[in-house]
């Protein structure tokens, strides 16, 4: 019974719940259940105005920079494998490394959100696809801004986690709290890869 | 839930270190700041409760206006527009703010007891869903008392009807806001009772020994989590289109206001069923009680219910029958509509061998829960005249489809709901409702309640529109609106007499002690009114009816309860969550961003949004912590001792 | 309490050491993946077959970030089933909309054909 602070803590295994699952991990993932449906009905939003396109609507491809989205797809999913080290590495109770996985995760996702906002304002200012002049722009922008703002929203959590294991109060025994953020943060990656395969490369077809 | 497990992590955890004042813990246990940060899951249903019985009120005034400009032909009492208003109104307050959250006031106060658990799986989450639905209810209201005016684009708020052309105040931009943010509260409440429910049972309660309410809870909040986001995306668009002029319901631009019918039929329709499925549950409990019987049929009721909450996204097209969707996608939302007809019959039929050679008792409860079984058939069977598309096509907006849902609403829900109150208000108050009183208000509701709604069958089947604000006199509806007109007041009597005998009982009631209805579930088995920690001693289940099984087993369940209440007081008491003021000020952010929001006003909608995020951050910072306590023999509270659990 | 001891299979400390590794394998496998796919749109093959692909790809992409950085392999089945009701249902939900909206019937007209089939009074009206 007391040999929790030095045998190996099972993490997939929380003996306190009926299921052996931790609530915390249980809640996020009916969380990222939901989520689906959020994106999917926002996906299913933009590919019914693809498949339907209003007279005069612009040909995305005129306006898609694909060697720059493709750069960050690579990004985001780099932020994920450090992601997935810093959760590897705090369930080891390895606070250190955690802490160089997390600040490169945040640096990733940063740099995605660098990569989003320069090429919104370079579709607006260059391309000239702004949110209202057509029904391109609004779904796009409307889609690819609130995944940003998921990113966002999860550098905020990465970047409040980062400072908060300074007060030493992030052990092995939280390591719940980091794989619930990652498991937000993983998700943020897929739904990426559907974005990035859907709305971008499938124009090129 | 392994108590003895569960202590032994809290037990090698240092003292918690002085806070700094910013984490301020509040302790007072009466008075109203013990109940703005309460995370107790009664007081937040009892909350819940009281929010909705006052919008309940408030919707039935919208509807007793609706039906005195109704009474007779060419009446001017109200403009088109107060009435567009108010029939707005009138639906989005009664599903949003008065069926749903008293459906969420018995989740929070009777799953976690029937399952038992002490709390939620997390305490602090409920509080901040509480909040913000008390926020989103705010929102959606405000435009009542500002030159905006309310919300007139009706509850379903088709495009391009609620497009800054057509309706530029921001009276739908509260609406847009105050709905998103009920959302935000429903999904949150939502994902903590799956979680609770799921992991959170007591030893020896497997799944299939669920009560069938906290079944229908659990099937319900499923619903909740899969189902809004469709709404929160079609607000988002609307949003866009009105804040910032995207093109997602704009005709001119290439927007399809029909994509808007789509997202919202896809939440709307599971939304029908996040209504009627707690309603289910409760009728399950209540019958079975009064009947002396176990319930006929568990598992049966159980798979048909998470079969409607399957189907019932597999239906949303039914809606939307006349806007033309082609040969094959009519005639497969109107066969899956036929279908989902299947699982409600085999229920009724469960329904009905509960009772069937039962001792019935004939209380207050019971009357309610009969009434529901009889006028959610006559709903459910003008439900299934609407499956047929070509006779949707006859009835579609007009009276006969109002007839039809309101006797699903009222005579299902409604019914059901008002019946909860009865049956669990002895648990939560100690007190019991008069027979006497109780069934007459039953029966005025009873009579009211047909005496409205029936003649409008007749008047949809003769063509009345629905959503007109008046008519004329040369139609042949004169007297089929008047009669329903009285009916309608004859209803809101009923109601009047049912809350006040409620607030007499709450007062002067009979008293009443432990388990008064002789029930079957582990909620009658704790003190009345319970106590704040629950159960004083986690109980374990043996069979599907726990608390029968306990009371023909006494001996067994005494010598268990002791050795399990001495482990338990060995590995450091009961273990309770400290209150949060982090919930309320969370919710309070986004009450003061929502508004900001909806008047385009940026500065503001930062302050609201800043508050938010401080108050999510410090409520993480402050940690799940609690404090444990020791009873004396009598279930009385020794004393406390402050730990941190985390 | 047995959580609290070794691991119960043998083999799987030995899986936690390595983890690592397959983290990182993984991450070169989709930017690999990711690569491939950038490159296929430019290829000159049918359609189809480049839709197909594609969608493939991004499945198998999806599927290695929810099996493996997600843990749902190590993890109880119940995470993997809550999830994937929600992912069916969106999947779902989402072909149903595009099959209705396919539909011929249910497709807006245009400005010309709405003036070819509408009669001539009408015309004058939409004019």
């Amino acid at each position: 019974m007391s040999s929790h602070a030095t045998a190996t803590l099972d993490h997939h295994n929380d003996p306190t719940t009926s299921t052996g699952i931790p609530n915390k991990k249980l809640l996020m993932w009916a969380f990222l259940a939901s989520d689906c449906m959020f994106f999917g009905t926002l996906i299913s939003t933009h590919m019914i105005y693809r498949l339907h396109p209003p007279p005069g609507n612009p040909d995305p491809r005129a306006v898609f920079d694909i060697p720059l989205t493709s750069f960050s797809t690579f990004i985001l999913l780099m932020s994920s494998l450090m992601m997935a080290l810093a959760v590897n590495a705090i369930q080891k109770g390895n606070v250190r490394s955690m802490r160089f996985s997390l600040l490169t995760t945040i640096f990733f996702g940063l740099i995605f959100l660098g990569c989003q906002v320069y090429e919104f304002s370079h579709f607006v200012h260059d391309k000239g696809l702004t949110i209202s002049n057509s029904i391109l722009g609004s779904t796009f922008y409307t889609l690819t801004g609130t995944h940003g703002l998921h990113v966002l929203i999860g550098v905020i959590w990465l970047t409040a986690m980062y400072f908060y294991s300074f007060t030493g109060r992030v052990t092995e025994k939280q390591a719940i709290d980091v794989e619930s953020m990652g498991l937000y943060w993983h998700f943020v990656d897929i739904v990426w890869i559907v974005i990035f395969t859907v709305v971008y490369l499938l124009e090129y077809l | 839930m392994d108590a003895t497990v569960k202590s032994s992590f809290i037990a090698e955890q240092p003292k918690a270190p002085a806070k700094p004042l910013v984490l301020w813990r509040p302790s007072a246990k009466t008075g109203l700041i013990s109940w703005l940060t309460t995370v107790d899951h009664k007081r937040i249903g009892i909350m819940y409760g009281l929010f909705a019985i006052f919008f309940f009120l408030v919707g039935g005034i919208e509807a007793l206006l609706i039906r005195l400009q109704l009474a007779v032909p060419n009446n001017d009492i109200l403009t088109a527009h107060q009435y567009n208003t108010l029939f707005t109104m009138h639906g989005t307050t009664m599903i949003f703010l008065a069926v749903m959250p008293l459906g969420s006031a018995f989740f929070n106060f009777i799953m976690p007891l029937q399952i038992g658990a002490r709390d939620v799986a997390f305490p602090r989450l409920n509080a901040f869903s509480l909040w913000t639905f008390v926020a989103g209810a705010i929102i959606v209201n405000i435009g009542w008392f500002l030159p905006e005016g309310a919300p007139d684009g009706g509850w379903f708020g088709y495009a391009p009807l609620t497009s800054k052309t057509f309706i530029p105040r921001h009276s739908i931009d509260f609406w847009v806001m105050g709905l998103q943010l009920l959302g935000v509260a429903s999904i949150a409440a939502a994902l903590n009772f799956i979680v609770t429910i799921i992991n959170m049972r007591a030893p020896g309660l497997t799944m299939m020994r669920l009560p069938v309410f906290t079944w229908m809870t659990l099937i319900t909040s499923f619903l909740i989590v899969l189902s809004f986001p469709a709404i929160t995306i079609a607000l988002v668009e609307l949003m866009m289109d009105r804040q910032f002029g995207t093109n997602f319901f704009e005709v001119s631009n290439g927007g399809m206001p029909i994509l808007w019918q789509h997202l919202f039929w896809i939440f709307g329709h599971p939304e029908v069923y996040i209504l009627i499925l707690p309603a289910m549950g409760i009728v399950s409990e209540i019958l079975p009680t009064f009947a002396r019987k176990p319930l006929f049929g568990y598992p049966i009721v159980v798979f048909s219910g998470a079969c409607i909450g399957f189907l019932g996204f597999a239906v949303w097209s039914h809606h939307m029958f006349t806007t033309g969707m082609g040969t094959v996608a009519t005639a497969a939302f109107s066969l899956a509509t036929m279908a989902i007809a299947v699982p409600t019959g085999v229920k009724i039929f469960n329904w009905i061998g509960t009772i069937w050679g039962g001792h019935l008792k004939m209380r207050t409860p019971m009357m309610f829960a009969l009434g529901f079984i009889w006028m959610f058939m006559i709903g459910g069977f003008s439900g299934v005249m609407h499956s047929a598309a070509p006779a949707d096509a006859q009835q579609q907006d007009s009276y006969f489809v109002i007839a039809h849902f309101h006797y699903v609403l009222i005579g299902g829900s409604i019914f059901a709901l008002l019946a909860a109150i009865h049956f669990w208000f002895p648990l939560m108050f100690g007190r019991k409702v008069s027979e006497f009183w109780g069934k007459l208000s039953f029966w005025a509701i009873f009579v009211g309640f047909n005496v409205t709604f029936f003649p409008m069958h007749f008047l949809g089947l003769n063509g009345m529109p629905r959503r007109t604000f008046t008519y004329d006199g040369n139609m042949g509806w004169n007297s089929a609106n008047l009669i329903a007109t009285v009916g309608a007041f004859i209803l809101g009597v009923g109601i009047a007499l049912y809350f006040a005998v409620v607030i007499y009982t709450f007062f002067k009631g009979e008293k009443t002690g432990r388990d008064p209805w002789d029930g079957r579930t582990l909620e009658w088995s704790i003190d009345t009114p319970p106590r704040e920690y629950n159960f004083a001693v986690i109980p374990t289940v043996h069979a599907r009816d726990a608390f029968w099984y306990e009371k023909h087993h006494q001996a067994e369940i005494a010598k268990e309860k002791a050795e399990h209440a001495q482990a338990e007081d060995a590995h450091g008491g009961i273990h309770m969550p400290f209150q949060s003021v982090w919930p309320l000020v969370a919710s309070v952010g986004a009450l003061i961003g929502g508004i900001a929001a909806c008047y385009h006003n940026l500065a503001w909608s930062l302050v609201g949004l800043v508050i938010l995020l401080a108050g999510i951050f410090l409520w993480a910072l402050e940690g799940a912590d609690g404090y444990h306590i020791h009873l004396d023999k009598d279930g009385n509270i020794l004393d406390e001792d402050a730990h941190a659990k985390h | 309490m047995s959580q609290a001891t070794a691991p119960a299979h043998p083999g799987e400390h030995h899986a936690e050491e390595s983890k690592f590794w397959v983290y990182v394998q993984i991450a070169m496998l989709l930017a690999v993946i990711t690569g491939v796919e950038i490159v296929a749109i430019g290829l000159p093959f049918s359609k189809w077959l480049l839709v197909t692909s594609l969608v493939i790809l991004s499945v198998v992409k999806f599927l290695f970030v929810i099996f493996y950085f997600m843990h749902l392999r190590w993890d109880k089945l119940f995470c993997t089933i809550l999830f994937f009701i929600g992912l069916v249902l969106a999947g779902g939900t989402a072909w149903a909309l595009m099959l209705l909206f396919g539909v011929e019937d249910s497709k807006p007209l245009t400005y010309e054909e709405a003036a070819s089939i509408a009669a001539p009074a009408d015309v004058r009206f939409i004019t």
